[in-house]
């Protein structure tokens, strides 16, 4: 190709571009798009049978359990806006890092209060069949929040989807498990940590592997 | 004030005018920044075709994703984003194709002598008009556009909405699927 046709493919390009609305500001959209999310939430405590108001239990360690929450909700709200800032081109990479601080205090929190509790039960079997079912919910609520977030991200057409991607999945799955909770004991087993991670990276793993298709990447 | 800031600034006010609808702003636009591309891409592939063509396929990329630029910020970073993940792509596909593929310049030739496989051409150019007719709609038009009616990537970028990566995937995959086809019905 010559420096030529390059001057002819300008020339079908400008004759050819219609007006476009350019996107909000990064922030302003992963802000807009966390109120939607944070509704689909409330009305899933509200429409789903068997949800337990978390204020009303008194479950021993609530001051370890209130940072597990704050942590996941932390992990959700920073991924979705680093997804958000990722998709544009030309931002700071550094914002893969954003959700990262969270999300390990999340894991170390949830550690710590799967530790307490094989202590205090030990002798007590894990049930599969309730973690078979947590993950079901994850699964479940993660397509809840994570396919008006996709589809909110992909209006960028991201050129390089897989951070975006990944973000988004572990956006969407870390809302998910933090509504979980809200249908859950506050109090998990090393079982209910795997099933939750594993859930996870089902999620992130589904987005990464589907990106372009999901994303419209350009 | 430097240089670099004010064609940025002057490329933030095109920019946005190109958004806006304005033709000539936007021809302005590309115009200015196809050398800063070039340069850009020049130090990453080494081939001046392979450069070309990557140029194209930035500015492809930018015409579709244009509405992802916020006004007022600056357009350096956000365009050398683009090159620098177009030439990324270039490369990766450069290496694959070189991994699995050996070119040869006379390998589609049967005989030396052209008018030797005249015949023969004419008996299957109905077969081979069959088997493109079976293609997925994307491969079909890429084979099209650029094989049968010439085109180049450029051109059959804008006539297709596809872009030059896409179209020349779609031709490898095509032209490989066709050869299976035909090789197939050989032995059958």
């Amino acid at each position: 190709m010559t420096a030529q046709s390059t001057d002819r493919l300008i020339d079908v390009l400008s004759a050819t571009a219609a007006p476009v609305r350019p996107l909000r500001s990064p922030m302003r959209r992963a802000l807009m798009t966390l109120a939607l999310l944070a509704a689909l939430g409330v009305g899933a405590i509200l429409l789903l049978p068997g949800s337990n108001p978390l204020a009303t239990r008194g479950a021993r360690g609530q001051a370890r359990a209130g940072m597990e929450l704050a942590a996941m909700l932390a992990t959700g709200v920073l991924a979705v806006i680093a997804a958000f800032h990722l998709s544009i081109p030309g931002r700071s990479r550094h914002w893969l890092a954003l959700p990262l601080l969270p999300f390990a205090a999340w894991l170390i929190l949830s550690g710590v209060g799967c530790y307490r509790d094989f202590i205090r039960n030990n002798s007590a079997e894990p049930e599969l069949g309730q973690s078979a079912d947590c993950l079901i919910f994850i699964l479940g609520a993660s397509l809840l929040f994570g396919a008006p977030l996709l589809w909110r991200l992909s209006r960028a057409a991201p050129i390089d989807p897989l951070p975006v991607a990944a973000l988004g999945g572990l956006g969407a799955a870390a809302l998910a498990a933090l509504l979980l909770k809200f249908f859950h004991p506050l109090t998990v087993t090393f079982l209910d940590l795997a099933v939750h991670l594993l859930g996870l990276a089902i999620v992130i793993g589904l987005t990464a592997l589907l990106r372009r298709r999901i994303l419209r990447s350009a | 004030m430097t240089g670099s800031h004010r064609s940025d600034e002057r490329w933030s006010e095109l920019l946005a005018a190109a958004q806006a609808g304005d033709a000539d702003a936007y021809r302005a636009f590309l115009t200015a920044a196809a050398p800063f591309v070039r340069a850009l891409v020049g130090r990453r592939v080494a081939s001046e075709d392979a450069v070309e063509d990557v140029v194209q396929d930035v500015l492809l990329t930018v015409h579709r994703i244009r509405h992802t630029y916020e006004p007022g910020r600056p357009v350096e970073p956000w365009l050398a984003a683009i090159t620098a993940r177009r030439a990324i792509d270039a490369l990766r596909r450069r290496s694959r194709l070189q991994a699995r593929e050996l070119h040869h310049p006379i390998a589609y030739e049967t005989f030396a002598d052209p008018t030797a496989n005249e015949r023969e051409t004419v008996v299957e150019a109905d077969a081979l008009g069959r088997l493109i007719e079976t293609l997925p709609p994307g491969q079909k038009q890429a084979l099209e556009l650029m094989k049968l009616k010439q085109m180049s990537l450029a051109e059959a970028s804008a006539a297709s909405g596809q872009s030059v990566s896409s179209l020349k995937v779609n031709v490898h995959r095509a032209i490989k699927r066709l050869r299976l086809a035909i090789r197939k019905d050989g032995d059958a």
